[in-house]
């Protein structure tokens, strides 16, 4: 009981230079309670983030994946996000049929101004992947 | 004249190429006359070494054509990759033009002036399986055997002696031999995305054996058949209805069967169970990359992204290299078999593509292979 | 010029799977899948899928420089009949099996002519009574494996003879119980365990219907083959010695005479001066010795050093004379696998001027002329073979051997034991992506390895940083798929440390 408590898990999440990285920050500034669970990934923008990233992710150890990027119609890259969301759908499906539980990859449209949808997000999250433990793709020897 | 949609019975005028073909010979004639009127440079056909043993060529000998004739259903390989950057005529299952069109969809083949005499297929065997089976169900040695049929739900075998015996597929099946576990569930029988789509099934009364149905597809088709009327190599004359209806019957049951083959071949597995059965089912893989260099509607090429980002010195619980392929066959694959065929490890590795791969395609009702109109998902889906 | 098909057997090792080289318009080689094949039903491991790198035309030389494989040969008969040249005292001939039965017939025709015998490399074969050897040679074969009731495994198919894994995976299939005495936890075991050897007999469980899969290759130390004969005697198990080159159970039967050499003995042999003169067919010593630079500085001692083969291998580099066989996909001829199974190449298709495929025959069959000796053509050395090496599994016939087994217990410090995990790539000494080692965690905790980092490992020849990767295994050990600069044999002691 004890260690299922100390445990926190361990939240990748890939953020856009444009937006939710400055999302981050905000809710950083802003001071909004956050775990310190995440681990934030900056890219130029969500669409640079390859599926592969994120299997990659898991195979280290990530306990969930947050893809986040631009709201649509905000890309600075024309259409990156609009890509990032096509690869999403075959990701959860994927994530899906994998038989990891859904709850631990997301995606999320967050800009620079919204820090404390940042902060809840993660939070929410955190909540979430603490119910389920840490995840089954998680390698020996890794917390 | 040849139209498209025509529903026609043919066959080879040559007697010799009409007796040893497998229904008629009309195949090897189209792709003869093809070679010999210039209408491509290269065919694709199988050399034949035995029985149960033939390779791809690739060639411009109207005598290896010649040669090529047979139906092999012990020799399962796709036949796609050979196609790829030349012009050719090749025979082709509903996989191979499955592949053929997957292949031309990523620019590596030129759908053009590629032309593709489909033939119907049933399913295909493993040679070794084959042979096994012989012995131990038909108890006839491999080496007699001159030839085989299928009749009626019965896989026949003739041996040199002239005699034949026939036992009961789904028999087979159950006692683990028959077709392979990829053709048991495929349910595209007759290859519409062909230029032509050729088979015995339809084929009745006198012509029965020596004579192929042929279901004009496309333009390419038409040409291929008049080509081969014009050459002299073909004789052909419409189907009559009832030939037309039994060919539809037949289609239909083994449909059917197909189906019903999935579910059991294919069953559901828990969500709990299903993340520890890929690990389990992963953990034999010896990183050959053979499923790559086999797979028929790859076209990476040699530095690709699955082997790339895949590091050996990584002992991941699952392999970066099979996350990176399921993800990139979930629209192409055909589920054709070859990656399960050549696994080092006996890993039924087009099952577990096919877990992947079959509901992605079903949501979006996106059918691999069919034709050019359907690019690959990401395309459809970011209009 | 046309593509060329030909069917052959992947050179990798001795388990003879088949497969298709297919050679284009432009000379650029692919494999291609022969699934009807017995061995193999066509699959390939990692090594039989990187074949077109491993191919390499090889080149006819004389002290250097380029020559026509008649110039080459003439010289190399002039060196072999020179003065100095004393047979049976000073020249040894050496021939692990890299090629076809028909050119090992031939070679040891030259061989007879010199006076000497052709050694195989396998300096175990010597050492043990001549009653052991039909079991050495040829083991069950492998759908045998399939029906065992238990496997007792010590070698690592995964990494070294990957193309057993299936047969494994199918006898648990059919019920049986695999125990893995092996250097690490495979997948396949459903035990893995380290036995003391002196317990196998009692604690491994075998009877008549098991078998003992086990290996053999120039560096394997003679009180292990022992061993295992030992309990293959005990138990009544089947056994099955795996080889590694392709041709390794052909000749070894074609090569029977005593006072076989093995290679470590051989290149002593050179070092303290008793051989001056070593003719090898398609046989590098520089690749088929754990220390690659060591090899190549005692070559260098050597007067005459004479390189029949079809690869262009580092020792070519060094040879006084390179005689240049046609690859060995081409050459006409057959290869005995390891259930002794004579397996042939066949060319399937290509240009109607096909080669005959006896080049290396041919230019064998000169140097013997030359020699004084008759000449030999292809179809009486395949009549020859077909008669002379049919094999079957025979039951031992020996009794029992004395026998002390090399320890690889636990080292104490900062030590560890490097232990060479043989597989193709390190036969021939080609690169595969491998470049890491096999620890265990508490090495890891031990030295405080960092997660990405490197393991430095020391020995008296050199040190090495190299990545590693983590497996469940006895603690002190190192394992490796690729040689290291460090080794100095099948086992050495090395220091470790972390790269900070
Ligand atoms: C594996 C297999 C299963 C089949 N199952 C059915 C069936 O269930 N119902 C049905 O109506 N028809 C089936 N056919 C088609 C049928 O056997 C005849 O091929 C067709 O009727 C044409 O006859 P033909 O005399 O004109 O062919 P032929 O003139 O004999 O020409 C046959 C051509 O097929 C090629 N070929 C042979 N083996 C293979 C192979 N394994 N893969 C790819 N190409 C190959 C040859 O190179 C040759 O070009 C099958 C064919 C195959 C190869
Ligand atoms: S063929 Fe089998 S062993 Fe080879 S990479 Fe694919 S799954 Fe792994
Ligand atoms: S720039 Fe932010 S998602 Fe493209």
């Amino acid at each position: 009981m004890m260690t299922e408590q100390e445990w926190t898990p361990k939240i990748v999440a890939f953020c856009c230079n444009w937006c939710s990285y400055g999302g981050a920050d905000t809710a950083g500034m802003g001071r909004f309670q956050q775990p310190a669970s995440v681990r934030i990934i900056k890219v130029m923008c969500s669409g640079r983030i390859d599926p592969l990233h994120v299997f990659n992710a898991f195979l280290e150890g990530a306990d969930a994946v947050l893809v986040t990027g631009c709201h649509l119609g905000d890309c600075h890259y024309v259409n990156g996000n609009e890509k990032t969301e096509v690869r999403h759908q075959f990701l959860e499906e994927m994530v899906q049929q994998l038989g990891l539980e859904p709850e631990r990859l997301y995606l999320n449209w967050i800009s620079a101004s919204e820090g404390e949808k940042f902060a809840n997000f993660v939070n929410d999250v955190t909540e979430k992947v603490k119910k389920l433990g840490p995840s089954p793709l998680k390698p020996e020897g890794v917390r | 004249m040849v139209e498209v949609g025509d529903m026609l019975v043919g066959y080879a005028t040559d007697e010799d190429i009409r007796s040893r073909g497998a229904s008629g010979g009309l195949v090897t004639a189209v792709l003869a006359a093809a070679l010999e009127k210039g209408l491509v440079e290269n065919v694709v056909v199988m050399k034949h070494i035995n029985e149960f043993e033939a390779v791809p060529i690739i060639t411009d000998d109207v005598k290896e054509v010649l040669a090529s004739i047979g139906s092999l259903h012990s020799v399962p390989v796709n036949l796609a990759k050979y196609a790829v950057g030349r012009k050719v005529a090749m025979p082709a299952k509903p996989c191979d033009a499955q592949a053929v069109i997957e292949q031309a969809k990523r620019g590596m083949i030129d759908l053009d002036n590629t032309y593709i005499v489909g033939l119907n297929c049933g399913g295909s065997m493993h040679p070794v399986t084959t042979k096994k089976m012989l012995v131990e169900m038909y108890d006839i040695d491999p080496e007699d055997v001159v030839g085989e049929d299928i009749k009626k739900g019965k896989l026949v075998f003739k041996t040199k002696n002239g005699e034949e015996k026939a036992l009961r597929i789904d028999e087979l099946e159950e006692a683990g031999f028959g077709r392979r576990e990829s053709c048991r569930f495929c349910t595209l029988k007759i290859p519409l995305n062909a230029d032509l789509a050729c088979g015995n099934w339809g084929v009745i009364g006198d012509l029965s054996g020596s004579a192929t149905f042929c279901q004009v597809m496309n333009g390419k088709g038409v040409k291929l058949l008049e080509n081969a009327i014009k050459a002299g190599r073909i004789e052909v004359q419409p189907a009559s209805d009832k030939a037309i209806a039994i060919r539809e019957k037949v289609n239909n049951v083994m449909v059917d069967l197909g189906n019903t083959l999935e579910k059991k071949i294919l069953p559901v597995i828990p969500d709990e169970e299903r993340l520890q059965y890929y690990i389990d089912q992963l953990a034999d893989c010896v990183n050959c990359g053979a499923c790559k260099e086999v797979c028929p509607v790859c076209a990476c090429g040699e530095d690709s992204k699955c082997t790339t980002f895949h590091s050996l010195v990584d002992n991941y619980k699952m392999s970066m290299y099979h996350m990176v392929r399921m993800l990139h066959l979930a629209d192409s694959c055909i589920s054709c078999g070859q990656c399960s065929d050549v696994c080092p490890s006996d890993i039924p590795i087009t099952l577990l593509k096919s877990r992947f791969a079959i509901p992605s395609q079903r949501k979006r009702n996106y059918h691999p292979g069919i034709d050019l109109d359907t690019p690959p998902f990401f395309e459809v889906m970011l209009k | 010029m046309k593509e060329m098909i030909y069917q052959t057997v992947c050179p990798g090792c001795n388990m003879g799977c088949g497969l298709y080289i297919r050679e284009n318009e432009d000379g650029k080689l692919a494999v291609d899948f022969m699934k009807s094949s017995s061995a193999n039903l066509g699959k390939l491991c990692r090594f039989g899928m990187k074949l077109p790198y491993h191919y390499s035309k090889s080149v006819s030389m004389v002290d250097g420089k380029k020559a026509s494989v008649e110039y080459a040969v003439k010289i190399a008969s002039d060196r072999l009949s020179g003065e100095d040249v004393c047979v049976n005292v000073n020249v040894a001939l050496l021939g692990v099996g890299n090629t076809t039965n028909e050119e090992s017939l031939a070679f040891n025709k030259i061989a007879d002519r010199m006076g000497t015998i052709v050694n195989t490399g396998m300096g175990v074969y010597s050492e043990l009574p001549t009653e052991c050897h039909p079991t050495v040679g040829v083991g069950v074969t492998l759908n045998d494996i399939e029906n065992v009731n238990r496997i007792a495994l010590f070698v690592d198919p995964y990494i070294q003879y990957p193309l057993l894994v299936r047969r494994i995976l199918a006898a648990r299939k059919n019920g049986a119980y695999v125990v893995s005495v092996g250097l690490r936890d495979l997948h396949l075991a459903d035990e893995n365990r380290y036995i003391d050897p002196d317990l196998y007999e009692s604690e491994l469980g075998l009877d008549s219907g098991s078998v003992i899969i086990t290996e053999l290759h120039p560096n394997t130390d003679t009180g292990w083959v022992r061993r295992m004969l030992n309990l293959a005697l005990r138990t009544q198990a089947k056994i099955l010695f795996m080889k590694p080159f392709v041709n390794a159970a052909g000749v070894d039967l074609l090569c029977k005479g005593a006072g076989q050499k093995g290679i470590p003995e051989i290149m002593d042999g050179i070092n303290e001066g008793n051989i001056k003169t070593l003719v090898v067919l398609d046989s590098d010593p520089i690749e088929l010795m754990p220390d690659s630079d060591a090899a190549a500085a005692i070559l260098k001692k050597l007067d005459n050093l004479i390189v029949i083969t079809s690869r262009d291998s580092p020792v070519n580099r060094i040879a006084d004379v390179v005689i240049a066989t046609e690859p060995q996909y081409a050459k006409a001829g057959s290869f005995m696998n390891v259930e002794g199974r004579l397996l042939n190449n066949v060319h399937v298709y290509g240009d109607n001027n096909l080669p005959s495929g006896t080049a290396g025959i041919d230019a064998l069959s000169t140097l013997n002329q030359y020699l004084g000796g008759e000449a030999m053509d292809y179809q009486t050395l395949h009549n020859k073979v077909l008669e002379s090496i049919v094999r079957k599994y025979t039951k031992p016939k020996y009794k029992e051997l004395a026998c002390q087994v090399l320890d690889i217990g636990p080292v104490e410090g900062q030590k560890g034991n490097l232990i060479y995990l043989y597989n193709p790539f390190m036969w021939f000494d080609q690169p595969d992506d491998n470049d890491f080692v096999l620890v265990n965690m508490n090495m890891v905790k031990k030295l405080g390895l960092r997660k990405g980092g490197m393991i430095a490992l020391g020995s008296d020849v050199g040190t090495v940083n190299i990545r590693y990767r983590v497996e469940n295994m006895p603690d002190g050990l190192i394992l490796s798929a690729r040689k290291l600069p460090v080794a100095t044999g099948w086992i050495t002691m090395v220091s470790t440390e972390a790269v900070l």
